[in-house]
């Protein structure tokens, strides 16, 4: 081939590449904005007058008005919206920093340590999936009633650094199972115990376990409503979610408008947290060490 | 989490061969009580009685005030004559069977469509996984009503090709599908894990079959979903637990019964109204405990039936 | 691993900031001041003004301090259902009319009798509302409110069509004759009025004006199959012959109301939800009288809109007590929460809150009724929240044709006599 028919070649292999890239491209792009739609509605929304939102059918605003940021952010009955993100970041970072330590831990135990049982035990965590939590709810409020714990947050994290959330022990123990056994072995050779190898192996390489556990226990903490519903009296101590039902009444009319203001401010932690930890997902399980 | 990996299989266990000395097995008793002794607690404080308990309730008449009576197997046997409990499964049963074959292919293909080195991947990632941050919230399940009423978006573009359905927000044939597409529109989380999946495949495994002339359909049948099925088993069983569960924004479309006509009657929808709207919480005790069972049955048997499709690589060559 | 170290270190460090705050904070005041807790429903103007009421009762009783609990009226009902299973009802809390007797009959509310004349006042109660908490022969709530069924209206909506606004002694046909009007002349655009079939509060107006109930005294069902069916036929035909807005747009468009959408010319209702409609509709809307078919009885009563009540357990009846006499008799009270809960129930608040805009409509209106307006049944017996969701559920159904008018009747009898036995 001469150099002229080669540098012809690659020009067309180029610009072929360049088109199936806008391609590529642009199909995202319009799937995008038909997935994203509803939550440009919701955006836009938050500028419309409360009145307008349902039953009003175009995108954007014919009066556009700040009027429902300014009514979320002024709180509920001197109780400042600050106060109510302040307790939901709380709630969150506690419950996340629990969540992740003992479902880490249990996961482990579950993953790679053998003890009498552990099939039986794995079967138990595995149903506690199963049972709808409003069923569980009164017993266990009953629990927290006779500890004298009701209206602390106490009753909505305890759980968490116990474990029982068995969506992310099952997480934690199908990704851990992935790590070769090579690795523990020469860590064993090392001398390193049980300890050892949870810390400076498995842990480290179970990353993306553990940032997805992070972010949807941050998710659902500071979405979380009926706990705080049920165990918290004092209006100063709830989280956001009980703040925003505030917004809703039957008689006097709701106030969808400082709702979704509301909501679209509560979302801002979430999605910062979400972007901040996001890259650690994907990117973590190709450099997890797993090829050779 | 399933990845796929050139590994042994997970069981792997054994002495190391060779001339080191043999590492006795049976120590581990004690470290692996230990590690898991927040797990224990937190089972007997707050999973195990509370589990018992509502069992125990699940055979009585139970108004929350007063103290529960035994009524032995009256609950169970009600339920089977009763037509809005027989409405609630039929509702539950046909949304997650339509619901999360069609949340999983829509998260797979876009993580199929995101699967490559072009620029703009985190982005793009970000923004699929968008409504999964915002899905659960009041607003949202608001704005997604209003979005499927008469002369709405979704109205006025089913119309354009002749579909006249009205509002599937008032219309109780349709009224179901609205709520399917709103979970699968919340596929960031499977997709995520897809894309962790994908990345897995070796790249090698491709290369070689495109040699060999294998066009891209073949590929991705021969190929790609065999070494991605951990993933997609985790996905599909995970997905179907939090299908039988949904509760939010089917509240917020539906009500406590189930507008329209009762089609959005979603299993733990009527299961709270009994427990705290009717005040029958022995009723609502044994709902939940048949919803148990029969989540456990699907769960087994989808666990029963991953050994003919679930491959983890690294068995066999 | 370097940034996992680090990372964990913060969040360690963190978390123990966190937890300080969190466990943080929760003194007792020993003896001395009596703390009372008080709970209510409502939304965040409401939370404003009663946690103003509440200061004003802090000053006026120094050794009394109460601490505020609120949530939105569904959330507070699953709250208070939890709370009072578990022991731990607060001391004074809002109270509903439709579940006074559920709490009432399972000893869960303390009885006010033992209080009344000591700490609590009830004489300047409105003579319809004298009474309304009353259960078997205990005081179990106390009115805070009152409000009555009544016919809500654009009078634009009417003139347009030419048809006369709605006056006292119009009869049911009447009602159904402008509707079919209003929806002709309406050219799709707007509809005369809502199936009124889909709530039992319009079957209670003719059952009251035929000199029946919808419970009778005993706690049963105040009619038998005949009757409900001649009522779901009269819906039936209104939706046959289109007159009234489809249950399809209806069931789209909540939580909002047609009326409120201008998608109705008017609507049967409570009147107090004035408030409601005013704030989110530009179309001025009047408070007309019920249709009747008997012109000396308009089947009305005053109803309790909102009660209080005192919980069984709570350690300091008498102090509770006050709470509730300062909130219905205190006219400062009265003048802070002005008619945020309602038209208030005793003279003294009435007179001392300048009622404005849609509230002075609906004293005018109860004003106009006045006559008719009788004493409100006994508190609806156990269940009836739940029957009344049946009702709703089953007439829903039928209108959405997936059930004929007798499967619908003998559904709801199913329903409501499984819920009256148990």
């Amino acid at each position: 081939m001469s150099a002229e028919t080669a540098r012809a070649g690659r020009r067309k292999a180029t610009k072929a590449r360049r088109v199936s890239t806008v391609v590529w491209h642009a199909g995202i792009i319009a799937v995008l904005a038909i997935v994203l739609y509803p939550i440009v509605w919701v955006v836009a929304a938050t500028f419309k007058p409360s009145s307008d939102i349902i039953g009003s059918l175009s995108l954007f605003p014919t009066e556009p008005t700040t009027h429902n940021y300014e009514r979320a952010v002024e709180g509920i009955a001197d109780i400042s919206i600050g106060r109510f993100f302040w307790n939901s970041t709380v709630l969150a970072v506690l419950s996340v920093v629990g969540t992740v330590a003992s479902s880490a831990l249990a996961g482990y135990a579950f993953a790679r340590l053998r003890f009498r049982g552990r099939g039986a035990m794995f079967a138990l965590m595995i149903s506690t999936l199963l049972l709808p939590f409003h069923v569980l709810i009164i017993p266990q409020y009953a629990v927290f009633q006779k500890l004298d714990l009701i209206d602390t947050y106490v009753p909505l994290l305890l759980g968490k650094f116990l474990a029982t959330e068995a969506f992310f022990v099952f997480l934690m123990v199908q990704f851990m199972r992935t790590i070769p056994h090579e690795l523990d072995e020469s860590a064993k050779i090392d001398g390193a115990g049980p300890w050892g190898i949870f810390w400076h192996i498995i842990l480290p390489l179970a990353r993306p376990a553990i940032i997805t556990t992070a972010i949807f226990t941050f998710i659902w903490s500071w979405n979380d409503f009926f706990g705080p519903l049920i165990y918290l009296s004092t209006p100063d101590k709830y989280p956001l979610p009980l703040a925003l039902q505030l917004f809703v009444d039957e008689a006097s009319g709701s106030d969808f408008g400082a709702l979704m203001a509301m909501s679209m401010l509560a979302l801002v932690p979430v999605v910062l947290f979400f972007l901040f930890f996001q890259r650690f997902l994907v990117e973590g399980v190709s450099t997890s060490g797993l090829k050779g | 989490m399933a990845t796929v990996a050139p590994t042994r299989p997970a069981e792997a266990s054994g002495q190391p061969a060779g001339p080191r000395t043999r590492v006795r097995r049976s120590g581990d008793g004690v470290a692996g009580y230990l590690f898991l002794s927040p797990w224990i607690l937190g089972v007997l404080l707050l999973t195990i009685g509370p589990m018992l308990t509502s069992l125990y309730l699940s055979f009585t008449d139970y108004s929350l005030f007063t103290a529960p009576e035994w009524v032995g197997l009256d609950n169970y046997k009600r339920m089977f004559d009763d037509a809005r409990w027989i409405k609630s499964v039929q509702v539950t049963a046909i949304y997650v069977a339509v619901a999360v074959p069609v949340k999983l292919a829509a998260a797979l293909a876009v993580a199929l469509l995101l699967n490559n080195k072009r620029k703009g991947q985190s982005f793009y990632r970000a923004a699929f996984y968008g409504p999964s941050l915002i899905g659960a919230s009041v607003s949202l399940a608001i704005v997604w009503k209003a979005l499927f009423t008469d002369d709405a978006v979704v109205d006025r573009i089913l119309r354009t090709v002749g579909i006249n359905t009205g509002g599937w927000a008032g219309n109780p044939d349709f009224s179901l599908l609205m709520l399917v597409l709103l979970g699968a529109w919340q596929l960031g989380a499977p997709m995520v894990i897809f894309l962790a999946g994908l990345k897995q495949v070796p790249v090698e495994l491709h290369e070689a079959a495109h040699v060999d002339g294998a066009g891209r359909w073949r590929r991705f049948r021969s190929i790609t979903l065999p070494m991605i099925s951990p993933v997609v088993f985790f996905n599909l069983l995970l997905e179907t637990i939090n299908a039988f569960q949904v509760f939010t924004s089917a509240y917020i479309v539906g009500g406590p019964n189930g507008s329209p006509a009762g089609t959005t009657l979603f299993y733990t929808i009527y299961l709270y109204d009994r427990g705290f709207s009717d005040f029958r919480m022995g009723y609502a005790s044994a709902m939940a405990w048949m919803l148990l069972l029969g989540v456990g049955l699907i769960t087994l048997f989808l666990f029963r039936t991953a050994r003919g499709w679930v491959y983890y690589s690294g068995d066999k060559r | 691993m370097g940034v996992m170290k680090r990372f964990t270190t913060v969040l360690a460090a963190a978390s123990l900031l966190f937890a300080a705050a969190a466990c943080g904070g929760d003194d007792e005041a020993e003896s001395g001041p009596v703390t009372l807790r008080y709970s209510w429903w409502g939304n965040a103007d409401r939370a404003a003004l009663v946690q103003k009421a509440i200061d004003l009762f802090q000053t006026k009783n120094a050794n009394i301090k109460v601490t505020p609990s609120f949530q939105e009226f569904e959330a507070y009902w699953q709250k208070m259902a939890t709370d009072t299973a578990g022991g731990n009802a607060p001391d004074v809390l809002q109270m509903d009319f439709a579940y006074l007797r559920e709490y009432a009959e399972r000893g869960v509310l303390y009885d006010l009798k033992k209080q009344e004349g000591k700490n609590l006042t009830t004489s300047d109660l409105l003579e319809g509302l004298k009474g309304a908490g009353e259960v078997d022969d205990g005081l179990y709530a106390v009115p805070v409110a009152g409000n009555t069924w009544g016919y809500v209206y654009s009078p634009a909506a009417y003139a347009k069509a030419s048809v006369p606004e709605p006056k006292l002694g119009w009869t049911w046909n009447d009602y159904r004759a402008a509707m079919e009007k209003i929806t002709k002349s309406g050219g799709g655009k707007i509809y005369g009025g809502g199936n009124y079939i889909g709530t039992y509060y319009n079957l209670e107006a003719q059952l009251r004006q035929e000199g029946g109930l919808l419970y009778t005294e005993d706690g049963k069902l105040g009619f038998d199959k005949p009757r409900l069916a001649k009522f779901f036929n009269e819906g039936k035909q209104l939706i046959d012959a289109k007159i009234v807005l489809p249950v399809e747009k209806g069931v789209q468009i909540k939580p909002k109301f047609a009326l409120e959408l201008d998608l109705i010319a008017g609507d049967l209702g409570w009147d107090n939800f004035m408030a409601r409609y005013a704030a989110a509709t530009k179309t001025e809307l009047k408070l007309g009288p019920l249709p009747s078919d008997n012109p000396s009885q308009l089947g009305q009563y005053l109803k309790p809109s909102m009660l209080m009540s005192v919980s069984a357990k709570s350690d300091h009846p008498e102090e509770s007590a006050k709470l509730i006499d300062f909130f219905i008799n205190d006219p400062e009270a009265g003048a802070i929460l002005g008619a945020n809960r309602g038209i208030p129930a005793t003279n003294a608040q009435r007179a001392a809150v300048k009622l404005e805009g849609p509230f002075a409509a609906v004293a005018a209106y109860e004003e106009s009724i006045k006559g008719q307006l009788e004493k409100a049944p006994p508190a609806p017996p156990k269940g009836a929240g739940t029957i009344e969701q049946a009702f709703i559920r089953v007439s829903e159904e039928l209108q959405y044709g997936r059930i004929s008018v007798d499967q619908a009747v003998d559904q709801f009898f199913t329903e409501a006599n499984e819920t009256l036995e148990s």
